[in-house]
């Protein structure tokens, strides 16, 4: 019986050390160039290979993927971009479901949110809990063109090059609109 | 005879604004390349009615990154008597541009060609697939306009100087100016409910050449048929005949095709 308990206890230490709060947990992908059937099941066997993606559910005359997470593996967004752009295609819209955990957003517009920084494009100095579906704005996430034109509107460095100075240290920026 | 043609063209162009666009014509290349890391095998056969002979072409297609992918093919025919490997092909690909937008997209690729064939010459036309030792370089723009796909090729074919192979009386292959216009639609499926659902697609290419030296041309109608299973084999059916201008001894002026390609994506590390 003790020893049942023991392991009870080591095998929760073990569990516990790696405790990891999923921040995204669905995100819509809309892709662009997709011409048939053959392209989007390139793009999703593409989408598969990504150690952090649960499942793909591909929607054909939409040309959407529905993506969803593993619990226990960091999303990486830019790792998506890349392999929809290996496919041959771009993304056109990309929509995600952040669960925030009464996250601050300051007054210029920034959050954070375990280790990721959040630069929101139409929100300020407020605070979010919960999912929230967001829009990734930055560069290859949305067509080109309307890149141009939020590029035009914000005028920001941060934008442009989608990195920024956060406490003395170069830090991946995502743009959400929400 | 000119203002028919224009007006099947235009009649064709039309009915593909009221389709789905596909862009995986069966005469030519789209500037678009294969999902990346993928690798695909294609075994196509062509020939002519009434004992002009087979040709057989399998052809294994690699994709490398995004950009740049590269086709292998060999040439087997019995077009001079026994059915023998007569030679293969080297093709490559590079896509430099790509604009794309929701329903919409804009693609230019360059592409290069090395053949060799054992066939004796008949005409100054060079065909580069199967019957030609050569070069040729071209560039390609495909464009999806909502529901037309179209796409313009341009390229110039050098043939080797092989004087030994060419028959006594014919003109020798030097040089050729080739250019292409291709349209395609899907007809099936009207929506779409899984990858398992047969496409069906319709295309018309036209196809001409131009000698640069003595500005003899020709020009050929290529309609062809495409069925794609599973979104992973593709069976093209396609015929090409000639409608304007000519020159002598052409080998493929009026040809069919038939072919099947079967696709493995994200398998290349």
């Amino acid at each position: 019986m003790k020893t049942i308990k023991y392991f009870i206890i080591l095998f929760c230490l073990f569990i516990g050390g790696n405790t990891f709060a999923q921040q995204i947990s669905k995100a819509e992908l809309q892709v662009n160039g997709l011409t048939c059937s053959m392209c989007s099941r390139a793009t999703e066997t593409s989408l598969k290979s990504l150690g952090f993606i649960e499942t793909v559910s591909p929607d054909l005359n939409r040309n959407v993927f529905v993506l969803t997470f593993k619990a226990d593996k960091k999303v990486d967004l830019d790792e998506i971009r890349d392999k929809v752009q290996d496919a041959g295609f771009s993304i056109g819209d990309l929509s995600a479901t952040i669960n925030f955990k009464n996250t601050q957003v300051d007054a210029a517009g920034l959050a954070e949110l375990d280790g990721a920084v959040f630069q929101f494009i139409n929100a300020k100095s407020k605070t979010l809990d919960g999912p929230v579906i967001a829009r990734i704005m930055d560069k290859d996430f949305i067509t080109s063109s309307a890149f141009k034109k939020q590029a035009a509107e914000l005028k920001s460095e941060t934008y442009l090059k989608g990195k920024g100075i956060v406490q003395g240290k170069e830090t991946r920026i995502f743009h959400l609109s929400i | 005879m000119k203002f028919i043609q224009l007006a099947a063209v235009v009649f064709l162009l039309g009915g593909s604004l009221r389709a789905g666009a596909q862009e995986l014509y069966v005469f030519t290349e789209p500037a678009s390349n294969m999902a990346a890391k993928s690798i695909g095998v294609r075994i196509t056969n062509e020939g002519i009615f009434n004992g002009g002979g087979n040709r057989t072409m399998p052809e294994v297609m690699f994709s490398f990154n995004k950009n740049l992918m590269t086709h292998f093919q060999g040439f087997f025919s019995d077009m001079d008597g026994k059915y023998r490997l007569e030679g293969g092909s080297v093709y490559a690909k590079y896509r430099f541009l790509s604009i794309d937008d929701t329903q919409r997209h804009l693609r230019a690729a360059v592409f290069g060609r090395v053949s060799t064939s054992k066939r004796p010459t008949y005409t100054e036309d060079i065909n580069l697939e199967g019957d030609n030792s050569g070069v040729q370089g071209g560039i390609v723009v495909t464009q999806l306009l909502h529901k037309l796909a179209l796409s313009g090729t341009v390229s110039y074919s050098k043939a080797f100087d092989v004087e030994s192979q060419r028959v006594t009386g014919t003109l020798q292959p030097d040089q050729m100016i080739g250019y292409s216009l291709s349209s395609g639609y899907l007809v099936l499926p009207f929506v779409y409910k899984n990858y398992n659902q047969p496409n069906f697609n319709v295309y018309f290419e036209m196809l001409g050449k131009t000698n640069p030296a003595n500005g003899k041309s020709y020009l050929d109608l290529a309609p062809a048929l495409q069925v794609i299973l599973n979104s992973r084999t593709r069976i093209d059916l396609g015929y090409r005949f000639q409608v304007a201008g000519d020159m002598a001894g052409r080998y493929n002026k009026n040809m069919y095709l038939v072919r099947a390609e079967f696709n493995f994506f994200n398998v290349l590390k």
